[in-house]
């Protein structure tokens, strides 16, 4: 039985740099959306005690083949990887398309694995579009997930209840942020991670057609922020400010 | 041909939606599944209701709802959903099957010619996107709150019967703890963040969220991970996006993902013992103290 | 994993990296362990690396190193409470190739570095903190990091000033404060054009400033600025001695002192801080540096007290590279001869003696003795200052005759002093 996790590399959020409105990626390390490290988390959790194999599925530039040893020492047991350096900039559509390619080219595949939506675009597309495109049942949101036979029992946590469902495998799960605590890989661990096998196909492989843009991007800019930035050295401080801006004390 | 197509499960969300599909096209015609009262709601808010009555498709199928919603999309170009869980979930499954460009977490959008510039968060919110749907078609989620819901008007109710199967079987629905708080609404926030060492000190914090005349809120990781507070009072990204006239935040780091729920706040105040703290360059008030010493000063004090 | 690395690296800075990149490159098993993000994340320095001394230990590094302008003119001033003389130095040598020293960013230069290593064939682990050494029989065997225990026949400290390695063998012991100072950066980013036109820079050409006097009211230490291709590295060196004993003014103060100076705003004005850091330098100089081996470890860069400050900049990143590099050779020769005792490891102490290293540390071992002297730091700028003031200063009424002005500044108890003090500079 092999378990898919789809995980996307993206840059390291916190060390984005706005300088005139505008995100500098400049030097930015790349890494892994931490709810796709959940769902990485899950995949490990599950196959304890079995004999799952565990596949790491990734569509990017290049630089993915070493991003990617994150996920190989975190417990994943082989990688495929989809690189082209223009699919950095590529649309939830096309990514999905290029994943279920990938998906394709597997055997025995049970569950596969998104998280609820990726680091940097956060859309929650992705894993909806693989599950049309392979005409395969999918849940959202799941925080628990049982596998029994041909069946998974998942819980899927909404806003306001949490649905226990029954799905027929294979299935596309995406998994809630949160609902694990990813484990940190060891030295060793990451040492093995470099010799873990890899299947790298060039986007020119899979013979697909990626479809044209469905999605024109105008402006992507920070919001304008002039905050104050008054440094108080005392609470009675903060309270005599708070109030002559009349907010307190009303 | 140009019209819009609306759907939510949660009448409130829908109701918001057809507000935001007139600001589109005159033409709105909202979608109910297996649902009478949501469909009556509609009705009453002026649209025409396609409602779908059929056993087999469970809403929490989202294979299903989205053959269904294909079925009834078939003249329109925009198909409008809600951005909560559910509809996010559904958006792009549904997107996939009409070839669409897809848009979720949409907080605003201005129609310009045939074109729709939406406005999303990006990279985890640390900016603000404007997107447009180049496709045919295209499917939109719009963020809880956007949209005023619609008013009362008089629609119609069209019942329509479609052949669906199912391969989810829901066991159980379970409520969530109700929590009826509207921190969107309140006019004053303190928010909990990490830095506060127990759930017993939030006994002071809503002393003097109370005193501020205010909600208590938190991030992400004090509701999920700490399970201190029900994940309605979540702010950020992924919780609520709240725009109160002050917002006092304890021992918050201030990631984006936060950040992007509160700065449309009009006056913050960062309480955290590390100065740099990327919080305090987004704040009007910086205190570099200990959060649980402020808030019983401030208890006494106000 | 019962496997066993020739040597393991504790630390990814230069040291680290130039030790990790000469053993790979000789076909040796290393492993280096780095505790930030990435190599470079936190590393601070003010900027300029003089290249020339280490040119050709790494003689394929250069070409394509991201380094950011040659510095081509230099400039020192005295600050005094009201006003500043400056001189500014160019010359040939600074201007042509090959360029002398450059103004590089860690956090780019560090992480490139790290790549070249990895190429080379070093296994490098980020987000990794070593917390022991493995020591048996009172030899060095491995180290803990993360709950592995990692096996080596030599390990080799990097681990920069704060080294817990090389107090943890006794080979150094914890830090005073006398030989330490601290360093405080801000990363200023302009666009590259301003920064042209207001130093004056052609192209690919970069400045370095010094400032010395009220900078640090005093103390001992100095302020440093070296432009970058899109950005100024502005920051300063105080004892960390002398900023004990002020209670009146902490660090951050200093630093946003210096940057509200005249001479200072108008070069950062319209600058958007990108960064601030802060970090501790060891400054004991020749007389406080720690032994460099014990068995089974050899230790390299600031980590063996290895950088100098020698008042407004230090140096400490040609050091790093180099003892580094020599490190490396001292483990190459060790794995030929299977021997890894203290004895053999000597080398690297023989090695480094013989190099600018050590060379550079007897020919400066004065400086911190001397230049721990308030006059340097206080009294000689306030002293030119007001010199300087006379000569320039046009008065309302007639201009006092010049000599008589400069013989006011030449009392007999000041030259004296003044004399004395040059002496002693003359030794450093
Ligand atoms: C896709 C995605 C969506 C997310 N959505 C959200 C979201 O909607 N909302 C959200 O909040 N997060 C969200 N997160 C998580 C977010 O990235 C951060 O992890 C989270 O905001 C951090 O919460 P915090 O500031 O409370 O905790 P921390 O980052 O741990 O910060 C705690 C702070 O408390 C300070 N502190 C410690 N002790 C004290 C004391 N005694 N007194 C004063 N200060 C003290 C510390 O200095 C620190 O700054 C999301 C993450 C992802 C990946
Ligand atoms: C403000 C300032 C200005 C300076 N200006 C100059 C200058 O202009 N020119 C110059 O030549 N020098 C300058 N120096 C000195 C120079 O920066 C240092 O001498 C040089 O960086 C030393 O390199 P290193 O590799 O020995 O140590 P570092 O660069 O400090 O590297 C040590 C590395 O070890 C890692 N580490 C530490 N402990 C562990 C552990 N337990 N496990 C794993 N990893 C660990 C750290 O994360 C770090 O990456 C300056 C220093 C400062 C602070
Ligand atoms: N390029 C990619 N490669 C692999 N998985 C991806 C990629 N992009 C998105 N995903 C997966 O799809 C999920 C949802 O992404 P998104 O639709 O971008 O929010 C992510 O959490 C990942 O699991």
């Amino acid at each position: 039985m092999n378990i898919v996790v789809a995980m996307k590399q993206i840059p390291d959020l916190q060390q984005i740099r706005i300088r005139n409105r505008q995100p500098v990626f400049d030097d930015v390390p790349l890494t892994i959306g931490d709810i796709d490290k959940n769902a990485l988390e899950a995949a490990v959790n599950l196959k304890e005690g079995t004999d799952a194999n565990i596949i790491v599925l990734s569509a990017g530039n290049e630089d993915v083949e070493d991003t990617i040893k994150e996920a190989l020492a975190a417990g994943a047991d082989e990688a495929f990887l989809i690189l082209d350096d223009d699919l950095e900039d590529a649309e939830s559509s096309q990514i999905a398309t290029i994943l279920a390619a990938g998906l394709k080219k597997m055997d025995d595949v049970s569950l596969i694995l998104f998280g609820e939506g990726s680091g940097d675009n956060y859309s929650g597309q992705v894993g909806s579009r693989v599950a049309e495109l392979m005409d395969l049942p999918q849940v959202g949101y799941v925080s628990t997930i049982e596998v029994n036979g041909n069946v998974a029992k998942v819980t899927r946590s909404l806003e306001d209840v949490e649905e226990v469902i029954e799905v027929e495998l294979p299935a596309v799960i995406s998994v809630m942020a949160g609902i694990n605590e990813p484990r940190i890989p060891s030295v060793t661990q990451i040492l093995k991670a470099g010799k873990k096998p890899k299947e790298v196909l060039e986007l020119d492989d899979i013979e697909i057609d990626l479809g044209a843009a469905t999605i024109e991007t105008n402006s992507n800019l920070a919001p304008e922020s002039d905050r104050k930035k008054i440094v108080v050295k005392s609470v009675d401080e903060l309270v005599e400010k708070l109030t002559a801006e009349n907010l307190i004390g009303r | 041909m140009a019209g819009v197509l609306i759907y939510s499960d949660k009448l409130n969300l829908a109701l918001e939606l057809i507000t935001a599909g007139k600001a589109i096209n005159d033409e709105v015609t909202a979608v109910a599944i297996n649902d009478e009262e949501l469909a009556k709601g509609l009705a009453n808010a002026g649209v025409k209701v396609l409602s779908v009555a059929n056993e087999a498709v469970n809403v929490a199928d989202t294979a299903a709802v989205a053959s269904v919603i294909k079925e009834l999309a078939g003249g329109v170009k925009t198909v409008l959903l809600a951005s909560n869980r559910r509809g996010k979930e559904l958006a792009g499954r549904l997107a996939q099957k009409l070839g669409a460009g897809c848009l979720t977490d949409v907080s605003s959008f201005t129609v310009n010619g045939d074109k729709i510039e939406c406005q999303r968060n990006a990279l985890g919110g640390a900016t603000v996107a404007t997107q447009v749907i180049v496709s045919d078609k295209g499917v939109i989620a719009i963020a809880p709150k956007s949209f005023a819901p619609a008013g009362e008007g008089s629609g119609s109710i069209e019942l329509v019967s479609l052949d669906v199967s199912s391969k989810v079987k829901v066991l159980e629905v379970k409520a969530k703890s109700a929590d009826a708080v509207d921190i969107e609404a309140a006019e004053v926030l303190v928010v909990a963040g990490q830095g506060v060492n127990s759930q017993d000190d939030l006994t002071d914090i809503e002393a003097l969220a109370k005193k501020l005349g205010g909600e208590v809120a938190c991030t992400k990781p004090v509701a999920t991970d700490k399970k201190w507070l029900s994940e309605e009072r979540v702010v950020g990204l992924s919780g609520k996006l709240c725009k109160p006239e002050l917002a006092v935040l304890l021992g918050v780091s201030g990631q984006v993902q936060f950040t992007v729920g509160i700065r449309d706040a009009k006056t913050i105040v960062s309480v955290n013992t590390d100065e740099n703290a990327s919080m305090n360059q987004l704040s009007d008030y910086v205190l570099t103290a200990d959060l649980h010493e402020v808030v019983k000063d401030l208890n006494s004090k106000l | 994993m019962d496997e066993k690395f020739d040597a393991i690296i504790v630390g990814g800075g230069l040291a680290g990296l130039a030790s990790a990149y000469t053993l790979a490159q000789n076909g040796l098993e290393v492993l280096l362990l780095e505790r930030g993000d990435y190599s470079g994340a936190k590393n601070v320095t003010g900027g300029r690396l003089y290249v020339s001394p280490v040119r050709d230990l790494f003689p394929d590094l250069w070409k394509k190193a991201p380094l950011e302008r040659f510095i081509a003119h230099e400039e020192v001033a005295m600050l005094a409470g009201e006003r500043s003389l400056t001189l500014r130095y160019s010359g040939n040598e600074l201007a042509n190739e090959p360029y002398q020293s450059y103004s590089i960013l860690r956090a780019k230069f560090d992480r490139w570095f790290a790549k070249q290593a990895e190429r080379k064939g070093a296994a490098i682990i980020t987000k990794t903190k070593v917390d022991d050494l493995i020591i048996e029989n009172g030899k060095v065997t491995g180290v803990l990091a993360a709950g592995d225990e990692l096996k080596a026949d030599v390990v080799i400290a990097c681990d920069g000033a704060m080294s817990l390695i090389s107090e943890r063998m006794g080979i150094r012991s914890p830090g005073l404060p006398k030989d330490h100072a601290v360093g405080f950066k801000e990363i200023i980013e302009l666009d590259p054009n301003v920064i042209e036109d207001r130093f004056g820079l052609a192209d690919g050409e970069g400045a370095a400033r010094l400032f010395m006097g009220e900078v640090t009211k005093g103390k001992f230490g100095g302020g440093f600025l070296y432009t970058n291709k899109e950005s100024i590295s502005l920051g300063m060196v105080v004892s960390i001695k002398d900023l004990m004993e002020d209670q009146d003014v902490t660090a951050p103060e200093l630093m946003d002192n210096f940057k509200l100076r005249p001479e200072v705003a108008k070069l950062i004005r319209g600058g958007q801080t990108a960064e601030y850091s802060a970090h501790v330098i060891p400054e004991g100089g020749y007389k406080a540096l720690s032994k460099l081996f014990a068995d089974g470890l050899l230790v390299a860069g600031d980590a063996a007290g290895l950088a100098l400050n020698i008042g407004v900049t230090v140096r400490g990143m040609e050091y790093a590279l180099a003892s580094g590099y020599y490190a490396a050779q001292a483990v190459i020769a060790a794995k030929e001869a299977n021997d890894f005792t203290a004895s053999k490891l000597s080398l690297y102490e023989k090695l480094l003696n013989d190099s600018f290293v050590i060379k550079d540390f007897k020919n400066f071992k004065e400086a911190p003795q001397v230049l721990d002297n308030p006059r340097f730091f206080n009294h000689y700028p306030e002293f030119v200052g007001n010199m300087m003031k006379d000569i320039y200063e046009i008065p309302a009424g007639s201009k006092d005759r010049l000599y008589p002005t400069m013989k006011k500044y030449m009392k007999f108890g000041e030259l004296w002093a003044m004399l004395g003090d040059l002496r002693k500079v003359m030794k450093i």
